[in-house]
């Protein structure tokens, strides 16, 4: 128990282990992110059976276990599903940099997108300016400076209704 | 299943922040003890030694062969199992296949974690995809806080609804001599407590635990001859989500969520048609409170949408209608890879009628366990006191 701690030397020793990977995208993923970061466009794909709309397209449907092949693009405006206001500083894990709180992020449907995308919402920090439903558009960086990761979208705006 | 499977033994270590007392194998072996002196066993008896953990939340690979002298593995047949929050409850599964097929016939059970000595939030950032959302993916609690707002949205609870489901925890932990946080807390203190991600709360959120659990699994003759009180697990089932599609959180889909299709089926196999009458005490995992509400409604103990009303109208406390965590839950200990386990053998000690101070005063017959791995899959567990019924 721990009163037996007291008093007691207990050694512990800190290690510190830094991990490097290189992630292959693959085939539908590569596409996906080329189609943001050259053309500013948001691909899905669509189920030949169940004809659900897949984001970030993949090659096989894991409801219906066929292979996806048609490509659909999608808009950059969508409907926000759950956010919340973080007020930890998270860690950034693909940067390694702490995301400095607090900030507001969620979960957007892209209109004609039966999936959802996680990324940083352009909303003060405030539980009476965000709600869910709101209509939300994505906001890309200038072609120039997109590198075809998703930090190519800076974030989702709300759009003024 | 083709052999019917008894639990005839368990143990778990006191879970706590810190302990710095022990190393990993030490802490392990603390639970094995205690499910072997539980089950009146001793190690030689032991067929197959099956353990497991979070991946990597300690730094080392290959667990099963670094704590073989804790598990008690030396020289046995044995796997390490891991499956994310899940693992516990994996554990169970698979060693419960493996008596059902008679392929063993006395199989050890382990599941463990200890939490601080590594850092939680990084490693379950990897639970993401790597070229998608984990630059979100920063800890467990955005998970849940995109839950609770999404169902807040959806069927009109309120803060104070998560904020009811904190103090169950905690109250009913304080009576679970084995529990992390026992806090004689009030809703206005979850209220008050410091806010992490809108809407969660420091004490709407589980704790960071060291710990571990050990059951000892075996088939009927042994169980038959062996013990006084053998705890029968009568179904398990399990089920995953879709890569990407984490809409669980949206708690309006329609779409076939693992939960709810998991508990479909092991419900039809059973002749389940009112789980909150056929099942008198539930122990679920909730990582956070909006977990629990979730669950309420995938488990079907009352209609989508009502969960928090289950809450408000007291229905899962200790001597409600509906007993759901006297233990305390996860939210009140969360020692990663002992969790799921930990439920199942919460629900096995309800029935043996041994929680003790925790136990629910009733007739205890049958029990439910549930089980999150990273926010996707689950592993349900299905116990009687009663191996055909």
């Amino acid at each position: 128990m721990p009163s037996e701690e007291r008093g007691r030397e207990l050694i512990s020793i800190p290690m510190t282990v830094e991990v490097p990977y290189r992630f292959a995208a693959g085939k539908y993923m590569t596409k996906f992110l080329m189609e943001l970061r050259d053309n500013g466009k948001f691909y899905g794909i669509r189920c030949p059976v169940c004809k659900r709309v897949q984001m970030p397209p993949r090659i096989v449907c894991a409801v219906c276990h066929v292979q996806n092949t048609e490509w659909i693009e999608l808009s950059h405006e969508g409907t926000l599903v759950g956010f919340t206001i973080m007020y930890l500083p998270l860690t950034d894990p693909t940067t390694g940099k702490p995301h400095e709180p607090p900030f507001s992020y969620g979960s957007v449907r892209l209109d004609g997108s039966d999936s959802v995308i996680d990324h940083m919402l352009n909303i003060e920090p405030d539980i009476d300016k965000i709600r869910v439903g709101m209509r939300m558009k994505a906001v890309l960086r200038p072609r120039e400076q997109r590198v075809g990761d998703l930090s190519d979208i800076v974030y989702f705006d709300p759009i003024s209704q | 299943m083709k052999r019917n499977v008894a639990i005839i033994g368990g143990g778990q270590t006191y879970h706590a922040a810190r302990r710095h007392d022990v190393n990993q194998i030490e802490m392990v072996n603390e639970a094995v003890r205690a499910a072997l002196a539980d089950a009146r066993m001793t190690i030689d008896e032991i067929d197959t030694v099956l353990v497991g953990n979070m991946e990597f939340f300690e730094g080392t690979h290959m667990t099963d062969c670094w704590l073989v002298d804790g598990t008690g593995a030396y020289g046995k047949p044995g796997l390490k199992i891991t499956t994310g929050g899940t693992v516990g409850a994996t554990i169970v599964c698979a060693g419960a296949h493996h008596v059902a097929s008679g392929l063993f016939d006395k199989v050890l059970c382990i599941g463990f974690e200890k939490q601080e000595e590594g850092d939680t939030g990084a490693i379950l950032s990897a639970v993401a995809h790597p070229l998608y959302g984990r630059s979100m993916a920063g800890a467990a609690v955005g998970y849940f806080a995109m839950m609770g707002t999404s169902y807040m949205a959806a069927w009109g609870a309120r803060e104070e609804h998560s904020a009811m489901v904190a103090v169950k925890a905690r109250q009913n932990a304080r009576k679970n001599k084995y529990a992390h946080l026992k806090l004689d807390i009030t809703v206005e203190d979850v209220l008050n407590s410091r806010m992490l991600a809108y809407p969660i709360r420091m004490l709407d959120m589980c704790p960071a635990s060291n710990g571990a659990c050990a059951m000892i699994l075996t088939d009927e003759k042994t169980a038959v001859d062996r013990c006084r009180k053998p705890i029968w697990i009568r179904a398990m089932d399990t089920a995953h989500n879709e890569q990407f599609e984490l809409d669980w959180r949206d708690v309006t889909t329609r779409k076939p969520i693992f939960s709810k299709v998991s508990a479909g089926r092991l419900y039809k196999r059973l002749g389940v048609e009112q789980p909150s009458e056929y099942f008198d005490v539930f122990e679920i995992y909730e990582p956070a409170t909006w977990a629990e509400l979730v669950w309420y409604e995938d488990l079907g103990l009352c209609r989508p949408g009502e969960g928090f009303m289950l809450i408000e109208e007291h229905k899962t406390e200790m001597d409600g209608p509906i007993p759901v965590n006297p233990s305390g839950g996860v939210l009140s200990t969360n020692c990663i890879g002992a969790s799921a386990m930990l439920r199942v053998w919460e629900a096995a000690l309800q029935i043996r009628g041994d929680a003790g101070e925790h136990q629910v005063p009733r007739d205890v017959r049958r029990a439910l366990a549930t089980a999150y791995g990273g926010t996707n899959w689950t592993v349900l567990t299905a116990l009687s006191s009663k191996k055909d019924d």
